[in-house]
């Protein structure tokens, strides 16, 4: 069993509400009885509900990295509060008695044993799942309707940029509307979030100037995808044998959603990767109607800045794991990685924490990158393609960090070169304000994480400060 | 590259998008800047191709080939990416050394701990200040990322969080939270500002009493008066805050009292005795005094008070005056609650004897501060005074009561005031001694029904934790030690039944069937009070009497079924306890009930009862 902590079970709550209720299971005694197996691996124990009986919950470290939740009680959520309760109990330092392990769990586990020999002896023999069959008609069917729906975005498109920006009128948000609906029609999930994104985009009359700078680029984004879609549609409909792109993002710009197995086939894995999670945000995308979790990572070994991605959709938010900040380093046998630029996004099955050891902050600052210049060179180069992430983040590290007489927070490399910091508006908040609560030793021969982006109607590139890493301690400024 | 040339045709094909593109051909600005691109296009393969797109975009579409919108939309893309590449980074100016402070502050707490704190302090909506106030308890606010958030929550509109962030969790991170603060006080601001400045004062300790001077000599008037306030406990200020008190400026004197009050020197309490008796701050002086407790000076006010009221009018003539003169003493009760003093025992009795001079200026308030501070007294001499004092006016009847229950014994209480009367009043209910008889009543129900504090969970609804105040009856125990028990005959006879409930004990068979035909009664009348308190004490009462279960518990389970308008928002705790008690067989006709129950509380209580009772079958 691992060493159990409260911020541990913190972590495998789904989201802070199930830790609150958790938490007042134990502090309103609901355990009617708490339990441990002799060895200590499995903790087991009930809890009054509502109902007449009893839940009777269990959490089973038989295999200690992933620990079984298993509760009787009806909730969707998992692990349910319960289970959690159980936990917190534990770590309370509650008495649990020493009891034979439950029937039920026992034959539960009997079960899982028999599936992973099953498997173990499927992956012996080297029976491979058979390659699927690709229904080559429904293919060019969907492909057909693909490029029917980029034909009906574009005049939608054209139609708006002949009318002017200024003539758009709620009449004519409510059609961009209507069409965003269409797009679902027609299998471009993908363009449909753009449509949407640039609908709300008119919708917001705060700042109308700031807000044409925003919808022009969107327009602008649009009209490369539109084209380079249909490109790749053609090409894609002439030879239904064509793999997909994985090299860059048009297949997801097109509303693909890439498996795992997928991944693995175009050979985009990585084995054996340890990531550090140096900066963590979530918020509420309503052009993709999701809650989006975003996590940028180091990987220690490279020094690629990766970032993970939890989508979760409205409908489904509830039920779904709130993904959180994350401080040890994570071990993973295999790490997926998608088509991307700068930060690609990465998914994992498995993982195994570690604590952070001081060899591991000098292999960060060792992979910090410590000349503007280049950086600011890739970083633009990126920018440029129309379709590519406009907000890429990477490591920088920073001689000293300082402050002109105008109030402009700078960062300055070895070479002297200095580079404005401030909050961009892509982030939902801002994190300059607390330079000047750090202490002053954190702001010289520092790394920063950084997330760029570029003002257009300002022609300026500004650097966004996530996080500060100096002297063996990580500062978070955003999550 | 010409970075300005390309940001000056950004803004053109900007106004395109703005006013459509079927402006674009012919238009004379895109036209202008198109030989500066011709020029440069000779040197750089960029520049030549945005000046074909401005060409091509500049010609009147035909109606056919590529449409000016289309035209337009390349343009931009190209010049997007070229603008891309040209994002300026570098800073205007040479960057210095931050100025940083040392709070030591950490980034330990996780997204989601935060992330409910951050929504708690940047939105409004309920449930926001027991999230803070947890959060600080847990010592999240030792988190940087919460400090901004903190320090945004002076200006907090709901003012409960504001002061919290003011009193508790900006002081706690210590004196380098002050030096923050008054780099950023704007001592010209308002109420957010006033309490940045109490937060450095508390903050900052001795410090910072400088800038709080700076403040008290120089802000707005709140700032100001604030700051004067911070002052009072530091002698050096002394000089500084007598001067304050003659301030032109009212809420500059008061602040200066209410310091010099604080500060509870002698030269203070000088001139706080001073403008009391100047009679102009005499009001803002008592509201200063209040939170002192300077026995000199309240003895001082004694004397002064005493001098005044003996010169007060001796009749009711000239109304304007008798008014003017009230005001003025007013105030003496305000400073003087609390106090005792000789002074005082001998104004009070003064004011006892000169009962009808005061009742007739309509001073009762000083008549009622008598009452008061004669029930305290617990003398014999003040019972005696509070005897002559209720013969006057019966409103005095119960300070009379209660001063004779901290002199007498139970059974001498019972003989004074139940045992000699029940006859009087027997004979003859005049209108004075039915209305006697009802302040005797409601004293005693003051002191036995809501007597004991109960908190307790709403069990039956674990999912919604809350918790419930009750004030419930004296138990049967502390009654027997502080009370004769005679009193119940006397209950019975002057038909109070809340008491009777509370005092029947076993044994007394008549306060049973006293309660009973209580019962019955409730059942038949026509117009049923919708007191649901009524069962709840009759249970009670009856359970006092030594009523056993079965019998009980049946009669209660058939009230519940008759009494349709029997429908509480809840169940007290007593009959809630009571209703545990039912046999398991009782659940089928509690859940009978269930569809009566208008209101969710009572519902969720009889369905945790149904739950219970079920487990034990």
């Amino acid at each position: 069993m691992p060493e159990l902590t409260s911020s541990y079970v913190d972590s495998l709550a789904p989201n802070a509400a199930a830790i609150k209720n958790g938490q007042g299971l134990v502090r309103k005694k609901s355990f009617l009885q708490l339990h441990t197996s002799e060895n200590g691996e499995l903790l087991f124990g009930q809890c009054a509900g509502s109902g007449k009986t009893p839940y009777e919950c269990s959490v089973d470290f038989i295999t200690p990295e992933s620990p079984v939740f298993r509760c009787t009680c009806p909730s969707r959520q998992f692990p349910c509060k319960h289970a959690l309760g159980l936990l917190y109990a534990y770590v309370e330092g509650q008495a649990f008695t020493p009891a034979p392990v439950p029937e039920d769990v026992a034959s539960k586990r009997e079960k899982v044993e028999k599936r992973e020999e099953n498997k173990a002896k499927q992956a012996a023999e080297g029976t491979e799942s058979k390659p699927k069959k690709v229904n080559k008609s429904a293919l060019k069917k969907k492909i057909g309707a693909q490029l029917e729906g980029l034909d009906l975005l574009e005049k939608l498109v054209l139609s708006l940029i002949r009318g002017g920006l200024s003539t758009i009128d709620s009449k004519t948000v409510k059609t961009v509307q209507e069409h965003v609906k269409q797009l679902g029609n027609y299998y471009l999930s993908g363009a449909q979030t753009q449509l949407r994104h640039f609908a709300l985009l008119l919708g917001k009359a705060e700042d109308r100037e700031e807000g044409y700078t925003y919808a022009m680029e969107q327009l602008t984004r649009l009209h490369a995808f539109i084209r380079k879609g249909r490109v790749y549609l053609t090409a894609r409909a002439e030879d239904p044998e064509l793999a997909l792109d994985h090299e860059s993002t048009i297949d997801e710009w097109l509303g693909h959603a890439w498996q795992l197995s997928e991944l693995r086939e175009y050979g985009l894995v990585k084995e054996n990767v340890e990531l550090l999670q140096l900066a963590f945000y979530s918020y509420d995308d309503p052009a993709r109607q999701e809650f989006v979790d975003l996590g940028y990572w180091l990987e220690t070994a490279g020094g690629e800045i990766h970032r993970t991605v939890n989508y979760r959709p409205y409908k489904a938010a509830k039920l779904m794991r709130e993904e959180d900040s994350f401080f040890e380093l994570a071990r993973i046998p295999l790490l997926y990685t998608y088509p991307g630029d700068m930060n690609v996004r990465v998914r994992y099955e498995e993982m195994t924490p570690r604590a952070i050891s001081d060899a591991d902050f000098d292999k960060v600052s060792a992979k910090a990158s410590r000349s503007y210049a280049e950086t600011l060179k890739k970083v633009k180069n990126q920018l440029k393609n129309p379709l590519s992430d406009k907000t890429p983040v990477v490591l920088l590290h920073a001689a000293s960090v300082g402050v002109t007489e105008g109030g402009q927070y700078v960062i300055t490399d070895e070479t002297g070169t200095g580079l404005v910091l401030e909050d961009i508006p892509s982030l939902p908040q801002g994190t300059l304000e607390l330079l000047p609560f750090l202490p002053a030793t954190t702001l010289k021969d520092c790394c920063i994480l950084v997330m760029f982006e570029h003002l257009l109607d300002q022609g300026r590139l500004i650097a966004q400060p996530l996080t500060l890493i100096q002297g063996g301690s990580i500062t978070r400024l955003l999550y | 590259m010409s970075t300005a040339l390309l940001q000056e045709l950004y803004q053109e094909v900007r106004r395109l998008y703005i006013a459509g593109s079927d402006l674009a051909a012919g238009d004379f600005r895109l036209k202008r800047l198109l030989p500066q691109f011709q020029q440069l296009g000779e040197r750089a393969a960029v520049f030549k191709r945005l000046g074909e797109g401005i060409t091509s975009l500049l010609e009147p579409g035909d109606g056919q080939g590529t449409p000016a919108a289309v035209r337009l939309q390349e343009l931009t893309l190209l010049l997007e990416s070229v603008l891309y590449t040209q994002g300026v980074t570098a800073p205007e100016g040479t960057p210095g050394e931050l100025r940083s402070r040392n709070l030591s502050l950490d980034t330990k707490f996780p997204y989601r701990k935060l992330a409910v704190v951050r929504q708690a302090l940047t939105t409004t909506g309920s449930g926001r200040y027991e999230i803070v106030t947890e959060a600080f308890k847990e010592g999240m606010f030792q988190d940087l990322r919460l400090l901004p958030l903190a320090i945004a929550a002076l200006n907090d509109p709901y003012s409960e969080i504001a002061e919290f962030s003011m009193t508790e969790i900006l002081p706690a991170y210590g004196p380098a939270i002050a030096g923050y603060l008054i780099e950023n006080l704007n001592i010209a601001g308002g109420k957010s500002e006033v309490r940045k400045l109490k937060t450095i004062a508390k903050a900052g300790g001795t410090e910072v009493l400088e800038e709080i001077f700076q403040a008290a000599e120089t802000g707005s008037d709140d700032i100001r008066a604030a700051a004067i306030e911070c002052l009072g406990c530091h002698e050096v200020y002394l000089p500084a805050l007598l001067e304050w008190s003659t301030d032109k400026k009212k809420v500059i004197r008061e602040a200066a009292y209410k310091a010099l009050a604080t500060g509870g020197s002698p030269q203070g309490e000088d001139r706080l005795y001073e403008a009391f008796a100047a009679k102009k701050d005499r009001e803002l002086v008592a509201d200063a005094v209040v939170y002192s407790s300077s026995e000199p000076l309240a003895e001082r006010l004694s004397v002064l008070y005493m001098q005044e009221l003996r010169e007060a009018p001796q009749e009711n003539v000239d109304k304007k005056k008798t008014e003017e003169v009230w005001s003025r003493i007013r105030p003496f009760a305000t400073v003087l609650s609390g106090q005792r003093n000789p002074q005082l025992d001998e104004l009070y009795s003064y004011v006892i004897q000169e009962y009808a001079r005061f009742a007739s200026l309509g001073y009762t308030t000083i008549i009622n501060e008598a009452a008061w501070y004669k029930q305290r007294a617990a003398s014999e001499s003040a019972f005696e005074e509070l005897q002559q004092l209720q013969k006057l006016d019966s409103r005095y009847f119960p300070h009379y009561f209660r001063a004779a229950q901290q002199l007498m014994t139970p059974d001498e209480l019972y003989r004074h005031f139940g045992g000699t009367m029940i006859n009087k009043l027997k004979a003859v209910v005049t209108k004075d001694s039915a209305q006697r008889n009802k302040l005797l009543m409601d004293t005693i129900k003051e002191q036995v029904m809501t007597a004991e504090e109960l908190l307790y969970d709403a069990v039956w609804d674990p999912q919604r934790e809350r918790q419930y105040r009750e004030l419930g009856m004296l138990s049967p125990e502390k009654i027997q030690a502080a009370w004769d028990l005679r009193w119940l005959d006397l209950f019975i006879h002057r038909d109070v039944p809340e008491l009777v409930c509370a005092f029947a004990h076993p044994g007394h068979e008549e306060s049973r069937r006293y309660l009973l035909n209580k019962l019955s009664e409730q059942n038949n009348q026509q117009k049923r009070q919708r007191n649901h308190e009524f069962f709840t004490n009759i249970f009670t009462g009856l359970e006092r009497s030594g009523m056993q279960d079965p019998e009980l518990l049946e009669l209660m389970m058939s009230v519940m079924e008759n009494e349709k308008n029997y429908n509480p928002y809840r169940f007290d705790y007593a009959q809630f306890q009571q209703m545990l008690r039912f046999p398991a067989s009782f659940s089928s006709r509690l859940e009978a009930l269930l569809p009566n129950q208008r209101y969710y509380e009572s519902r969720a209580q009889l369905e945790y009862v149904i739950h219970q009772l079920r487990s034990r079958e």
